[in-house]
């Protein structure tokens, strides 16, 4: 990877500042009792389930069903985070496993 | 703000389990970090400590290695972060009083498990509220650099062979997944997020979350009247 320092620079900083932005956007634009607009409340409460599944469209992009595995690391690693989580809703259990099995998968077969 | 032992100890009991969580996605983030893009853990300390979100802590691995340009990366960062604009909401009356740089650095460090926290205050009787949610604030803070340090010095120094940990990401973004599906009102949104992903990957490879998320937002705002009514019911 080239080093380019200055864009990492400024990409940390965009990051950051969209995120601080974000954060006390409430702060500003309601601060002093204004009314929220109705479409922001049903947006901010029915964005993140949809931003949230695409990411994970987004994280398995890069699935390749042609080649050896077939997409099998993926699949197993997917259905052990589910069952784990449905079963007892620990997040770090579920991620922690259902990682343990993916690396395990693509490193040795 | 009055610091006292008391007060100190209840802050730091209920930051306990985000102390498990920050360090272990921080240690696999950092981890992913530094084996992916050879940046060491100077890099993993100043973008945990100025953004401190986990989404967003393994995509900009991404993000550095393309050097994707800085308007997408601000797009990203906008739309995987857009739930935060709502969250000053039920703080605004708690924080009035709050000196303006002591509020800057709780806006700074708001994000979904100090939030949680901040709102159930849990403060011991008699101790201040506001201390007791400046402390959390900062130690999950800490917490979470230096997990991403940690997992920066690991992938660094320890050899390691790391490949796959990138799916701790999709784990976690499952994980929240499940959480949020158990309320009725979010599956529609999740399967629309979805499609709308899926389109956006097939007209746009090469940078599929920009369409993806135009999609998903005109959809979703299509459909605001038949999903509040479908709320309301």
């Amino acid at each position: 990877m080239p080093e380019n320092y200055a864009y990492l620079l400024m990409a940390t900083g965009v990051m950051f500042l969209v995120t601080f932005l974000l954060r006390g956007f409430a702060f500003m634009a309601f601060g002093n009792g204004r009314k929220t607009p109705g479409v922001i409340l049903y947006v901010g409460r029915v964005i993140s389930p949809a931003v949230i599944a695409a990411l994970i469209v987004y994280c398995l992009k890069g699935t390749r069903f042609a080649a050896p595995l077939y997409g099998g690391a993926e699949a197993a690693a997917i259905i052990v985070c589910v069952l784990l989580h449905k079963l007892f809703r620990n997040p770090l259990l579920s991620i922690a496993a259902s990682t343990a099995v993916y690396m395990l998968m693509v490193q040795n077969f | 703000m009055i610091f006292t032992k008391k007060c100190f100890l209840a802050s730091f009991k209920a930051s306990l389990p985000v102390l498990l969580g920050y360090l272990a996605m921080g240690i696999a983030a950092g981890v992913l970090l530094s084996s992916r893009t050879g940046l060491g853990c100077f890099w993993g300390f100043i973008t945990s400590a100025t953004s401190i979100s986990g989404a967003l802590q393994f995509l900009l691995v991404d993000m550095f290695q393309n050097q994707t340009p800085l308007l997408t990366v601000a797009l990203i960062t906008l739309s995987i972060n857009l739930r935060y604009a709502l969250y000053g909401l039920p703080l605004l009356d708690r924080w009035r009083n709050l000196s303006l740089p002591l509020k800057l650095y709780m806006i700074l460090t708001l994000t979904d498990e100090t939030f949680a926290l901040e709102v159930a205050n849990n403060v011991p009787d008699g101790e201040d509220s506001l201390t007791y949610c400046f402390q959390i604030a900062a130690l999950d803070h800490l917490y979470w650099i230096t997990g991403v340090v940690t997992g920066c010095l690991a992938g660094q120094f320890l050899p390691f062979n790391s490949k796959g940990i990138d799916f701790a990401m999709t784990a976690l973004f499952i994980v929240v997944l499940l959480d949020q599906m158990e309320q009725r009102g979010n599956r529609l949104p999740a399967l629309i997020g979805a499609v709308s992903a899926l389109i956006g990957l097939a007209i746009y490879p090469q940078n599929m979350l920009i369409p993806s998320i135009a999609i998903l937002l005109a959809a979703l705002v299509a459909l605001r009247g038949k999903m509040e009514v479908k709320q309301d019911a």
